[in-house]
């Protein structure tokens, strides 16, 4: 069966050129062709290419940052970068995506590009998935609701926190459920957010004041957000003296 | 100065200039002559001659510094092309020679018709002239060197900034380019065709070392051309909105004006935004005045700052300032949802006027 993919670029030039030289590849097909960075995710969540070409320098949402969205679905797509000129980012193309190539294309180094996306395993693309997770954080977290992807801002969100099943995220414009796991949000934004609770993990920049209710339980007061959170007794010292409050 | 046959040279280039000011030319001689009678007026005022008379006096010595003053800048027009050929030591070391020897001439000439109103005696109203000669010329000579020098290093600095700019293509704009050319080609090779011979006259237009002060319209062509290429790769995201009809098109301006004005609007104000922006230049002649004011929306503030280049703009302020002085300014800022750039220069189409 011929692998689908995806095109991602804002420039219609560009996505035309991949377009017909996809086609002259032989054993691929084209599953779509997405302007911006938004339209890439939402298009990869409907129609689940196999590969997707993303162009690194995009209005919006950039291709980096579309890379690290990817890198969180359970079954990501191997992901080629296509850039013009990026001198300095070059090598971290090299190890979060499976291949990246310079425009203006040649056919040859896309056929081999797409040659070693085919040759990948699922275990191989898991891999270049976690290099791209832990590489650098997402700076929105992308929610799918029954209109399309919405992308929060990670400044704006106070704290995640887990259900049995799903993870809501409690943000300045109210909440979403997200599909991540809260272990996997630690990991990710381990910079600016921290684990106040089994089940909550809350964004530093908020931080307000601890209190202690009768029964001896801790909470903490977020900026911003009406109710408290409740903070494990082990973590109740911890956080007083590292953001002294 | 040789100048390139169509346009006037950038400053700092072609040999080097004399440090002299050019001692033919008529607002010189006149600056010349005021001095003189400024001396003159000083001296009769500090001498206070009762024998003479304030007026006579004045009279006098206003004939006495004239003719020195005025056969010594004959005398130095004349010589200009030769002095300008020899080692600054030398040039000066002839200057002094030359003016005291003017001076004890004229002085010899003044006592031998003098009337016998001046009570110095000959030798020694010879030598004090000769003196006050020697040293208010080797002063002057001193000061002409300093400020030449000083504006010297000025274009210097001015020409190596021009060259800053010139080299500053992005790299991004030229694969981006090319990678459109290499899609045209393929879908639509008359375009491609057109493109090509845009992207080589911005090349041409960006190397150009020649290049000083070129025609306003020129300088639109450019960036117009500019333009065109941007289309291309960002389709109808990117939209200009040209009000100039009004310029005067043979006015004279710095090459790379506005053309890197309109690449920042476009990086800045329209690449990052998602939906694209308009970009609004418009042309103003009023006055004398030329205004061109360079209109962008600023990018939304939660996406992707991208650097800034100050670079240009501060480049754009220097060489205007360069051919313009004081009467040339630029401006820019934020403000509400717009970025505004606002350049102000007088109309001129020879750098003679300038």
């Amino acid at each position: 069966m011929s692998l689908r993919v995806l095109i991602v670029d804002d420039e219609p030039p560009a996505r035309e050129r991949l377009s017909s030289m996809l086609a002259e590849a032989g054993d691929f097909v084209l599953a779509g062709e997405a302007g911006n960075g938004e339209q890439a995710i939402d298009m990869v969540d409907q129609l689940t290419p196999d590969i997707v070409l993303l162009d690194v320098r995009m209005p919006g949402i950039d291709g980096l940052e579309v890379a690290r969205h990817l890198a969180t679905l359970p079954a990501p797509p191997a992901v080629i970068f296509t850039t013009a000129f990026d001198e300095y980012a070059l090598q971290a193309f090299d190890s979060e995506a499976v291949a990246y190539l310079l425009k203006p294309i040649r056919a040859e180094k896309l056929r081999a590009a797409l040659a070693k996306a085919e040759r990948l395993s699922r275990a191989q693309l898991q891999q270049v998935a976690t290099a791209t997770r832990t590489a650098a954080h997402r700076s929105h977290i992308g929610v799918r609701g029954r209109d399309g992807l919405r992308l929060i801002p990670i400044e704006e969100v106070f704290c995640f926190q887990a259900d049995q099943k799903y993870t809501t995220v409690k943000h300045l414009k109210g909440e979403d459920l997200i599909e991540d796991s809260l272990k996997t949000l630690e990991e990710e934004f381990a910079t600016n957010f921290v684990r106040i609770h089994r089940n909550a993990l809350v964004n530093t920049k908020y931080l307000e004041r601890i209190a202690r209710d009768a029964s001896g339980q801790h909470f903490v007061h977020l900026r911003g957000l009406p109710d408290a959170l409740e903070v494990s007794r082990r973590m109740a010292g911890d956080l007083k003296d590292r953001f002294r409050i | 100065m040789n100048h390139p046959p169509q346009y006037p040279a950038a400053p700092g280039e072609g040999p080097r200039q004399l440090y002299l000011p050019n001692f033919c030319s008529a607002s010189n001689v006149l600056i010349i002559i005021l001095i003189c009678e400024l001396t003159a007026l000083l001296l009769a005022l500090a001498r206070n001659e009762a024998a003479l008379g304030f007026w006579s006096d004045l009279g006098l010595t206003s004939m006495f510094l004239l003719w020195i003053a005025l056969c010594g800048a004959a005398l130095l027009c004349l010589l200009r092309d030769y002095l300008s050929r020899q080692s600054v030591a030398v040039s000066a070391a002839m200057v002094l020679t030359m003016t005291v020897t003017l001076v004890t001439v004229v002085s010899a000439v003044t006592y031998y018709f003098g009337f016998g109103l001046l009570q110095d005696q000959h030798w020694s109203f010879l030598a004090r002239n000769a003196g006050i000669t020697f040293v208010v010329t080797a002063l002057a000579l001193r000061y002409f060197y300093v400020t030449h020098e000083w504006r010297h290093n000025v274009e210097l600095q001015a020409k190596a900034r021009v060259h800053a700019l010139q080299a500053r293509i992005r790299p991004h704009f030229l694969f981006n380019s090319m990678n459109t050319i290499a899609a045209l080609t393929r879908s639509n090779p008359a375009r491609a065709e057109e493109a090509v011979l845009d992207l080589a006259e911005l090349f041409r237009a960006n190397l150009n070392e020649k290049r000083g002060q070129i025609p306003l319209a020129e300088e639109i062509d450019v960036a117009r051309t500019y333009q065109r290429m941007e289309q291309l790769r960002l389709g109808d995201r990117l939209r200009v909105d040209w009000k100039v009809d009004s310029l005067p098109t043979d006015a004279l301006v710095p090459g790379l004006t506005l053309q890197p004005l309109l690449e920042n609007a476009i990086y800045h104000g329209v690449e990052p935004r998602p939906g694209g922006g308009v970009v609004t230049v418009t042309g103003e002649f009023n006055k004398g005045m030329i205004t061109i004011v360079v209109r962008n929306p600023v990018p939304l503030p939660s996406l992707t700052v991208r650097d800034g280049n100050r670079l240009a703009l501060a480049n754009i302020k220097e060489r205007l300032g360069l051919m313009y002085g004081d009467r040339a300014t630029v401006k820019a800022g934020r403000f509400d949802e717009e970025y505004i750039v606002t350049l102000r220069f007088p109309f001129t189409t020879s750098v003679a006027d300038a």
